[in-house]
């Protein structure tokens, strides 16, 4: 369903594959010019002197990275067919990860000055490694993150973001506990704007596909966060206040990450309309909007302590009844499991969860996103006859 | 050749494993019996010490799938976990033991008595990710097992500091105070140095161990690594010093005699990655063409020493550094280790199992490569797996082994 939407023709940035028509509604066209032209714009932010880091994994802290005078940048992959990679990692580690490891040995990020990376999966961490033997940079660092939530592991996390800005600062990073204030409260407005993004979404008061949408979300991945901002700003003036209503049975999507729109302009062709989602291209990102302390660091650890929970660094069992919440408040009727092939993660919670909706009686389904990207034919028959079944 | 098949060891007393693992396995059962409190762990951490010097039993189930592997039990545990919804994506660890559970577990059909239930299940926050959905699991299943779960900073061995030491010792402390109220088991630290002692000296026997694969011929291979059996179970114990004293001397006697693996041994390989414990017998494979296993990555978890007059820090850095040493944590560490073990023990190839079953020792292969290469080491890669035989091609193998070996051969005989 699109709505308000114009005609783009042979828009090709966000599919990983050939040409195709879509419609992108007006107010999310800045963001999809974003995307599109990402390469180009790491290349004019690194020619405008700024430095770039990158990370893989949104645990990264990137309002220490933007306090120390650096652009966090996340790592993505391209479309096309992985080869280069093969030379240094196993065809067995999510598709996502190889097709980043792609990109950087076809230059596609020659401008970073190096990777910051918080521990959470086996995967993103080895890739990490295999970065800095083969991609390298002037900054590397992994740090390690506390799962339990004490004083002590507080005390733990300052030590490590400390440590973070140290490395930053031989790179030529400068940081304050005022740069971290002023970073913090920046990045706090845009979650607060994403937030309110998805209470309208809840209810069903967003003009905006699920695609249109994950380019929002996308676009924040590496651009300036104080121009960032400012299109979230405008995006919200521009949204149209009268609309269609939108129509297709509302479902979540769960999942790590997406990168390729395509994949839930499917599902909404197929008869859904995502109106809530647990993803690390999504909601988990922003949630919660900010941490709480007296000092700014206090605010980077509670943060980052109350993150909406990733299955690398929880259990199933405490991420149930955060999406049965997210399902109560968007009055989704379904789930649908978005997957990366081989992600240890999500896989190793989905029988759990998916027992538990069916214990419900919610139905759910699972599409793993392989290599080739979404297998279109076979994806869009399984997602009909779900959207069917909901019906029936 | 065989899909599965048990290597050939040398050793008398790489012979008597059974019974040693036997043994260990009716203790735990004893354990339940006289009702001291079962506890299941991840291996290689600092609360194996902690287990024994409290008189409570640790149990591995990682360790327990080597054991269904061996005795052909994996099959039906892979079934039973992947009806459950388990993709065969995932660890052959995490769905032999969630199958086993939730399977067989304890029914008339199981070797050693299987399992007994937990008591207390540890369950890691650090170490790899499967590993923590094992535990999960695990804690789901048992519902009535009281959990403690401790964190472990995975740090890159090289960049760990005071506060990452400080961090464990106290979540060290924590598990101590959360096992007391939950068993009545209090901590003696006299009992705990003398535990500690005993783990310390284990390691530097199995230190000693390992360096006897510097010989020419090797009086040791990596067919007989089963005996770090004891440095899994029971370190901290008297039993796994007496036995590694006693594999220790058989080796001193054998390399004096000049009693190798192999009498006329011509190729000395190095394995990278976990073994395949469904087919532990591939070791020997390369002895027809006078290749010999001489060592691998693994064994390189127990080389470390522990000081009993600083027994909590000490088993802090047993913990922090476990998952690190054979993993992706740090390319650069691993690398190392590799090529320092390859120098050590004058290594002609490598064979890099690129094991599907398990990521982070996978990751980094490539690079290890490209070192070894550098050291004029030439190297083959096997894909497999080394718990899901249906991962393993013998023929592929056979094939790639083979060539691999006569290229090795021949490069051997040019340099002469
Ligand atoms: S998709 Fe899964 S495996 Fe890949 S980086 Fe994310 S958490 Fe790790
Ligand atoms: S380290 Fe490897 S083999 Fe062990 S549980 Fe983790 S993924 Fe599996």
């Amino acid at each position: 369903m699109r709505r308000g939407g114009r005609k783009i023709k042979q828009y090709t940035s966000c599919v990983k594959k050939g040409k195709e028509n879509y419609m992108v509604s007006d107010a999310a066209l800045p963001f999809y010019e974003m995307v599109q032209n990402r390469d180009h714009e790491l290349a004019a932010l690194a020619s405008a002197g700024k430095k770039l880091i990158g990370y893989f994994c949104t645990y990264a802290p990137v309002e220490l990275i933007h306090a120390s005078g650096f652009v966090p940048v996340r790592i993505m992959g391209d479309a096309g067919t992985i080869d280069k990679a093969y030379a240094l990692t196993p065809d067995f580690i999510c598709p996502y990860l190889r097709g980043a490891v792609e990109k950087a040995l076809n230059g596609g990020y020659k401008h970073l000055r190096g990777v910051v990376q918080g521990y959470t999966c086996d995967a993103a961490c080895g890739v990490a490694n295999i970065w800095n033997e083969n991609i390298g940079g002037d900054v590397f660092h992994i740090l390690p993150l506390p799962y339990v939530d004490q004083p002590a592991s507080r005390s733990f996390l300052r030590a490590e973001l400390t440590g973070v800005a140290e490395k930053l600062g031989l790179a030529g990073g400068v940081y304050t506990h005022e740069r971290l204030a002023a970073s913090l409260d920046l990045y706090d407005k845009i979650r607060a704007l994403m937030a309110e993004f998805y209470a309208l979404r809840y209810e069903r008061k967003l003009p905006l596909s699920a695609a249109d949408f994950l380019c929002v979300v996308q676009a924040g991945f590496f651009t300036l966060p104080e121009r960032y901002y400012t299109m979230l700003t405008d995006l919200k003036k521009a949204l149209p206040q009268t609309f269609n209503a939108p129509k297709g049975i509302p479902v979540l999507i769960s999942g790590s990450l997406i990168e390729d729109p395509r994949v839930l302009r499917i599902v909404e062709e197929s008869g859904g309309m995502v109106v809530a989602d647990d993803l690390c291209t999504g909601l988990r990102n922003f949630i919660p909007t900010r941490g709480r302390g007296a000092e700014p660091m206090d605010r980077l650890i509670d943060r980052t302590m109350n993150r909406f929970p990733c299955p690398s660094r929880t259990s199933a069992e405490e991420r149930l009844p955060r999406l049965l919440e997210l399902m109560e408040c968007s009055k989704a009727r379904g789930v649908i499991f978005i997957l990366q092939k081989f992600c240890t993660p999500h896989l190793g919670d989905h029988p759990f969860l998916n027992a538990a909706l069916q214990e419900r009686r919610i139905p759910s389904l699972m599409i793993e996103i392989e290599e080739s990207g979404a297998q279109d034919g076979p994806m869009r028959t399984r997602l009909e006859s779900f959207f069917e079944m909901l019906e029936a | 050749m065989e899909k599965s098949a048990k290597s050939k060891k040398r050793l008398q007393t790489a012979k008597e494993l059974p019974l040693i693992i036997a043994d260990y396995y009716r203790e735990c059962h004893e354990a339940k019996m006289e009702n001291r409190p079962v506890g299941w762990m991840p291996p290689m951490n600092g609360g194996i010490e902690l287990f024994y010097a409290m008189s409570l039993q640790p149990v591995f189930p990682e360790n327990w799938s080597p054991v269904c592997a061996a005795f052909g039990l994996t099959h039906k545990n892979f079934a039973v976990c992947e009806n459950m919804g388990y993709s065969r994506d995932l660890c052959g660890y995490l769905r032999n033991i969630i199958g086993y559970v939730n399977g067989m577990m304890d029914g008339p059909e199981i070797p050693l008595g299987g399992l007994p239930e937990p008591d207390i299940i540890l369950t890691p926050q650090g170490g790899c990710s499967p590993v923590m959905k094992i535990f999960q699991a695990l804690e789901r299943r048992f519902p009535r097992a009281k959990v403690f779960r401790g964190d472990s900073p995975q740090v890159a061995i090289e960049n760990i500091t005071r506060h990452h030491i400080d961090y464990a010792v106290g979540e060290m402390k924590r598990l101590v105070e959360f096992l007391a109220e939950a068993t009545g088991h209090k901590l003696d630290m006299d009992r705990l140095k003398e535990v500690v002692r005993l783990s310390d000296r284990a390691c530097e026997l199995w230190d000693e161990i390992m360096s006897f694969r510097r010989f020419i011929p090797t009086p040791i291979s990596a067919s007989e690594i089963g005996i770090m059996f004891v440095m899994v179970t029971r370190q901290g114990t008297q039993k796994a010093v007496d036995y590694l004293v006693r594999v220790r001397d058989e080796l001193k006697e054998r390399s004096e005699q000049g009693i190798g693996i192999l009498a006329d041994e011509k190729i000395r390989l190095f394995w990278d990655n976990i073994p395949l414990w469904y087919n532990m017998g591939l070791f020997n494979y390369f002895e027809k063409m006078g290749g010999v296993v001489v060592a691998e990555t693994y064994s390189a978890a127990w080389s470390l020493r522990l000081d009993a007059d600083n027994p909590m820090e000490s088993l802090a850095m047993k913990t922090l550094t476990s998952y690190p040493l054979v993993s992706c944590v740090s390319i650069k560490k691993r690398k190392e280790m590799v090529l320092k073990a390859c120098r050590e023990y004058s290594i002609d190839g490598a064979i890099l199992h690129r094991n599907r079953s398990c990521v982070p020792i996978t990751l980094g292969q490539m690079d290890i490569r490209r070192e070894l290469e550098q050291e004029g080491i030439p190297s083959l890669i096997i894909d497999a797996d080394h718990m899901d035989d249906r991962n393993f091609s013998t023929a592929q193998f056979q094939t790639r082994a083979d060539a691999f070996m006569e290229m090795l051969l021949s490069k051997k005989k040019g340099s002469l």
